[in-house]
């Protein structure tokens, strides 16, 4: 049976030189397009890209936001609206890729790509695949600690982030002062394994350590939800009733839930409650003295940035690897919404959209990503 | 033994009551504010919306067909309901109320359509159904571009701030329809029709009885359903959006099942679905009660739904179970 045991030490054999082969192709591939030697395409001078947005859904008004950025981003090239390309993965980490790679296919990598990858793990492939075919990517959100855009030259352009911990544990902190520091409160997060639900929560737990007379009661995921965060209000009030003087709530479509629950019982205005997005109709809820404070990201401008960096990196207006790291990896806008400044936020940021400069790549935004 | 075998049969059909008497009971020992009049509006406003929509699930399942298109048509419901409400002033006080009958209109449409897709193009009720769903969640997306619209005018929201009795005002309306798909269900010929065609098709049929049309009436009528629930669900949030819909597959058709209706059709009915939406709405009340964590009330809500099944149907007649 001597033939058997050489087939297998061959197949071995020359399996273990392929897999050496392959790792030399993609580190030589990747230092190649450091030193700027790469494909043509890499030097950055794809006339006329095609711009998409990849993302989960447009029904949740932060995604809304984000894309509605991108597509003015789009309109100041000239273009009408619909010619932004919508890549919706409707939470499927494996249609986000796949989607990527058809429209790389379709478009022969002439492509400036934003997107949220919807998990992490998924930006490395989303990433390996549009620099194989000469696009270019900007990320927000989600990728893996030991992803940066510049591991891979020009065509990773960027990825923005927002840091949710301080902002959350202003928005406790407000809440706990409201409250005269003392008191219990309830608390409503967003699906459990998400980014800026862990972030947040972290926020809470940072400002409660500063209030010792503050007591959680409970914490419970309400998955971003208005319906899931009314029902668990409404339970919360059976179950711990007065005891309850605050509530924090980790976005603003929870508290849009809970401030229906607490309104259901005559309640409405009188239980502080602070939320986090600064949705159009959380600020107005600021105004009206129901809802404490929430935070603007400015998703508007962060959808459109994001697009703008890819498209520019593409079409060669500026040259990404010559940018700084902080360029590369940034924080977006936080900013905080009270009962203050609620009026001018309104005007400035609602009633009116904002005209940005979509050329000015880093103006608004918030420091370096830090690990 | 008759009378034995009788007595066996009634145990099944009180079953459902049975599983929600003891939920309460017991919760109400865990924490006895559970057992207080607030807590009882409270579940009564959150099974108000779920309990319309599955009353309207209910007249398929007897049946014996499926709808699954219930989240899109409640998200077309919702949506045309808040943009022509608007559009007429944005109060009950003037002309918005014909928003109330056109919604309820644009809810039987939507069964009307599944119901034709169903029947017309012979597709089985599960995938022309899911599929209609897909079409009312894009439909709606489409309408609003991905945003929300606020309904406001007091007097709509005056179906969840005032109350009579102790229960908001929709508890009442949602209760008087409940009336109505019980006089339906039992007093017209559609309604007995309902259940001669989820009890044998082929009988029905060759009794002269045109099982097509019946078919098409059910899903029409179940849509008007629907459109009920999206009310429901506007008033009690003061939002109308495509994701108004979401959520509801489950919760009714667990709660019909849960009820004692059998997804094979013939059996059950509206004071089912009443109990079965009562217990999945006390469980998930009861659960965070009791403060469970998460991720066991997941489990817990999934147990239970197999006993109560268990529990409240008969299963001996049953040739083979697919």
């Amino acid at each position: 049976m001597s033939f058997i045991k050489d087939f297998i030490e061959k197949e071995t054999l020359s399996r273990r030189n392929f897999m050496l082969a392959s790792a030399f192709g993609l580190t030589g591939a990747a230092a190649a397009s450091i030193v700027g030697t790469g494909r043509a395409q890499a030097a950055g001078a794809i006339e006329d890209p095609t711009i998409a947005w990849s993302y989960r859904d447009r029904t949740n008004p932060y995604w809304n936001s984000i894309v509605s950025g991108g597509e003015s981003f789009v309109e100041s090239l000239g273009k009408p609206k619909s010619a932004l390309v919508h890549l919706i993965n409707e939470g499927s980490s494996e249609k986000s890729l796949a989607d990527v790679k058809a429209l790389l296919g379709k478009t022969d990598g002439k492509l400036a790509l934003a997107i949220d990858t919807n998990d992490s793990p998924n930006a490395r492939p989303v990433v390996e695949a549009v620099v194989a075919k000469g696009a270019y990517v900007s990320t927000i959100w989600n990728k893996t600690d030991d992803l940066h855009p510049w591991d891979f030259g020009d065509n990773y352009v960027s990825h923005m982030s927002w840091s949710d911990v301080g902002p959350a544990e202003q928005t406790a902190t407000i809440l706990f002062k409201a409250m005269n520091g003392k008191g219990s409160i309830v608390g409503l997060g967003g699906i459990a394994s998400n980014n800026p639900a862990i972030e947040r929560r972290k926020g809470l737990d940072n400002a409660l350590k500063n209030f010792p007379d503050i007591k959680l009661l409970d914490y419970q995921a309400a998955d971003w939800d208005t319906q899931k965060a009314n029902s668990i209000m409404s339970s919360y009030l059976t179950r711990f009733g007065d005891e309850i003087t605050g509530v924090f709530c980790a976005n603003d479509t929870m508290a849009y839930g809970v401030l229906e629950a607490l309104r259901a019982e005559g309640l409405a205005g009188q239980i502080p409650v602070v939320a986090y997005d600064g949705n159009a109709q959380a600020v107005d809820l600021v105004i009206a003295g129901e809802l404490l404070a929430t935070v603007y990201t400015n998703p508007h401008w962060g959808g459109g940035i994001t697009a703008a960096l890819a498209y520019y990196a593409a079409t060669g207006a500026f040259k990404p690897s010559e940018e700084p790291h902080e360029h590369r990896e940034f924080n977006g806008p936080t900013i905080l919404i009270s009962k203050a400044d609620a009026e001018d936020f309104k005007k400035k940021y609602i009633d009116a959209t904002p005209t940005y400069d979509w050329k000015d790549f880093w103006g608004p935004s918030n420091g370096p990503i830090t690990y | 033994m008759p009378n034995l075998s009788f007595r066996g049969g009634d145990l099944q059909r009180w079953a459902p009551l049975l599983v929600l008497v003891a939920l309460v009971v017991f919760f109400s020992m865990v924490n006895p504010n559970f057992f207080s009049l607030k807590n009882f509006a409270r579940i009564g406003i959150s099974a108000t919306p779920p309990l319309m929509i599955a009353v309207g699930a209910t007249f398929i399942i007897i049946m014996g067909s499926i709808d699954l298109s219930m989240e899109g048509a409640v998200a077309v419901c919702a949506v045309v309901f808040a943009s022509i409400f608007m559009a007429l002033g944005g109060t009950l006080g003037g002309w918005g109320w014909l928003a109330l009958p056109a919604c309820l209109l644009v809810g039987a449409a939507c069964g009307l359509v599944t119901g034709a897709v169903h029947v017309g193009l012979r597709i089985p009720s599960f995938m022309a159904s899911l599929s209609m769903g897909f079409v009312g969640i894009g439909l709606s997306l489409m309408m609003t571009g991905g945003d929300r619209i606020r309904v406001e005018d007091p007097l709509f929201r005056s179906l969840l701030t005032q109350r009579f009795l102790g229960f908001p005002l929709m508890v009442h309306v949602a209760f008087v329809v409940l009336l109505f798909a019980w006089f339906i269900q039992s007093k017209t010929t559609l309604g007995r029709n309902f259940y001669a065609v989820g009890g044998g098709e082929d009988l029905a049929h060759a009794s002269g009885l045109n099982v097509r049309r019946v078919r098409i009436a059910g899903f029409a009528l179940a849509g008007v359903f629907y459109a009920f629930g999206a009310l429901f669900a506007v008033a009690q949030l003061g939002i109308a959006e495509t994701a108004t819909g979401y959520n509801f597959m489950f919760v009714s058709i667990t709660s019909i099942v849960v009820g004692g209706t059998a997804l094979w059709g013939g059996s059950g009915g509206v004071w089912n679905t009443l109990v079965g939406v009562l217990i999945v709405n006390v469980i998930n009340n009861g659960m965070i009660v009791m403060g469970l964590p998460r991720y066991v009330q997941d489990g817990v809500l999934g147990l239970l739904v197999i006993i109560a099944v268990v529990l409240s149907t008969d299963r001996k007649s049953l040739a083979f179970v697919k």
